[in-house]
């Protein structure tokens, strides 16, 4: 479904991506680890082309999505992204938050826009929501809604960077068990995430990334029991404490 | 005891309101007396010339409305053209620099197609960069200037090149204030546009929307409730401002008045009748943008109401 192959990217002078390269399966979920300043969020941002990749090749379902003459518009379009801070478009309502890109991207007519939104905000479970500003909901319910402006898109695939890790902690649970019903449901998925648990019942594959190359890859057993690589260890013993 | 209190406290909007009009009043009365004292006031020249001045006045709303607007789109341009990225060029050198590295390590791509690509980067960059300091340069130009010296500039402008227009004084006025609020506009602008999180647009864009639409959709609106009010106070100053285009010949009703009628004996009424005009207009406008600012208030944002906490005592003098 997500095919990278050899992605370079700098900033300026730094060199941020190394030669990256992996395949993610239709239906599969990988979840990609890693210590901060590694280019993981840049690496997702390459994915949906938020970030242009200087050299290598970015698929999706097939079709080489970084070369002249595709609109990174509608490259966008195909995969969903979900972010650390939510990003919710503060001005507007969690139900008109859902809608705008349905009826301004897509040109979806308004009421058909209503209708699918509410049977995703009734998806992650903020049916009673729709008519509340960002900033009169909690984190994890503001990520929920983020979660169904991105499904209301229709993507073939999801990337989520670090969803739960500006939130307080009684919120994680809720925002991961929609990330996990997603994953049951078939939807393909790159998350970015220290959380261990989500990690071991969900994740097919872990891929541990550092200084912009992926050092490691593997189930959740092999990354979190049995290391191969140093830096894999010393990073999963900081973060299994 | 306590009843007095509370009554203070539901009807403190409008204490303070009869506070700021007794303010204005006093002043008034006071300034009424320094001038008029015991010659009474010439209610005859007042009914006899106020249509006079509302009409110079409101040739001064006209002229500054229409600027307004104008000055609005040039500022919004100008002003989201500063918050344009530009590349300097010491890390334009640096990025080429890792280029060519790269390119020696591992060659890739025909020469012809890299060469061609360090050139259109070149252009584009470079064009930002110059649109970019001339936006900066226009902004410093107008804030660096007196309107009054733009105004004369502007005139002498229109003398010099478009002598057939030289006499239309309302229309020189007009695009001289609106080139001068567009200025000052622009800094709004950029500001509203600045203060808007990236993470909006990067939202915005992540879900398909292009640059032009996010604008649209996502920044301008959250970027104009953030500035309504300076907005507001730019045109009470702008309407202020226009009272320069006499220089123009645009209030020559006054310019009569003045020759025929003389200013001495009648400074007074001259003055009630201009404060109460102006005060009429930007009071009302005062209200109209108050009444806006609650109307698009986003929900959970910001202060919710000027309230008085419960509890709060008023502090008695030598208490
Ligand atoms: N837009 C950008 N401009 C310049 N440097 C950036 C930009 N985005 C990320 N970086 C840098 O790239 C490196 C990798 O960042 P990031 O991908 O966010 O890492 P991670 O998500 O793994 O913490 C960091 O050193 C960061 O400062
Ligand atoms: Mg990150």
């Amino acid at each position: 479904m997500i095919r990278v192959e050899d992605i370079q990217k700098h900033f300026g002078a730094l060199h941020v991506l190394r030669g990256i390269t992996f395949d993610v399966q239709k239906a599969e979920a990988i979840v990609i680890i890693g210590p901060s300043g590694s280019g993981k969020s840049t690496l997702l941002r390459c994915i949906n082309l938020l970030v242009e990749p200087d050299s290598g090749k970015v698929f999706i379902d097939g079709v080489h999505v970084n070369r002249h003459g595709i609109r990174h518009e509608w490259v966008r379009q195909q995969v969903g992204m979900v972010f650390q801070s939510f990003n919710l478009f503060t001005h507007l309502t969690a139900i008109e938050n859902v809608t705008l890109g349905l009826t301004r991207v897509k040109g979806i007519p308004h009421d058909q826009a209503i209708e699918k939104a509410r049977k995703l905000l009734a998806r992650v479970g903020l049916a009673a929501k729709e008519n509340a500003y960002p900033a009169e909901l909690s984190g994890g319910q503001q990520q929920r809604v983020a979660i169904a402006r991105a499904l209301a898109m229709d993507p073939k695939a999801m990337l989520f960077d670090e969803p739960t890790s500006a939130l307080d902690p009684e919120y994680i649970r809720e925002v991961l068990d929609v990330m996990a019903a997603l994953a049951r449901e078939g939807m393909t998925m790159i998350v970015v995430t220290h959380e261990m648990g989500f990690a071991s019942n969900v994740a097919s594959r872990i891929l541990f990334m550092d200084a912009g190359k992926i050092i490691e890859e593997g189930t959740a057993e092999d990354i979190f029991q049995n290391p191969k690589e140093d830096r894999t260890r010393s990073f999963v013993s900081k973060i299994l404490r | 005891m306590t009843n007095w209190r509370k009554f203070l406290r539901d009807r403190w909007r409008y204490f303070d309101a009869a506070l700021a009009l007794a303010v204005i009043i006093g002043s008034l009365v006071y300034i009424y007396d320094l001038l008029v004292g015991s010659r009474g006031l010439d209610v005859a020249y007042i009914t006899r010339n106020y249509p006079l001045y509302l009409h110079a006045v409101f040739t001064n709303v006209y002229a500054t409305t229409i600027a307004f607007v104008v000055g609005m789109a040039l500022g919004f341009s100008v002003g989201w053209l500063r918050t344009a990225r530009t590349v300097s060029v010491a890390k334009f050198a640096a990025s080429m620099r890792v280029e060519k590295r790269e390119r020696q390590e591992a060659p890739s791509g025909s020469e012809v197609t890299r060469r061609l690509l360090v050139v259109l980067s070149l252009l584009w960059y470079g064009t930002k960069y110059v649109v970019r300091r001339i936006g900066d340069g226009f902004v410093e130009i107008i804030r660096g200037t007196p309107l009054y010296v733009q105004i004369l500039f502007a005139s002498s402008f229109f003398i010099v090149f478009l002598p057939q227009y030289a006499s239309e004084g309302i229309l020189i006025g007009i695009i001289a204030l609106a080139i001068n609020t567009g200025g000052y506009q622009a800094e709004i602008f950029r500001a509203g546009l600045q203060t808007v999180h990236s993470g909006q647009v990067e939202a915005a864009r992540a879900i398909g929307f292009s640059r032009l639409k996010a604008m649209r959709y996502v920044i301008l609106p959250q970027a104009l409730r953030l500035i309504i009010p300076p907005l507001t106070n730019e045109y009470i100053g702008l309407f202020k401002a226009s009272t320069f285009l006499f220089v123009l010949g645009v209030q020559s009703e006054i310019s009569y008045i003045a020759q025929h009628e003389g200013f001495a004996g009648d400074v007074f009424e001259i003055f009630a009748i201009v404060t109460v005009i102006f005060l009429a207009i930007t009071v009302t406008l005062s209200f109209v943008v108050q009444a806006l600012e609650r109307r698009f208030r986003i929900p959970g944002l910001g202060i919710e109401q000027v309230k008085l906490p419960r509890g709060v005592r008023i502090a008695r003098v030598g208490g």
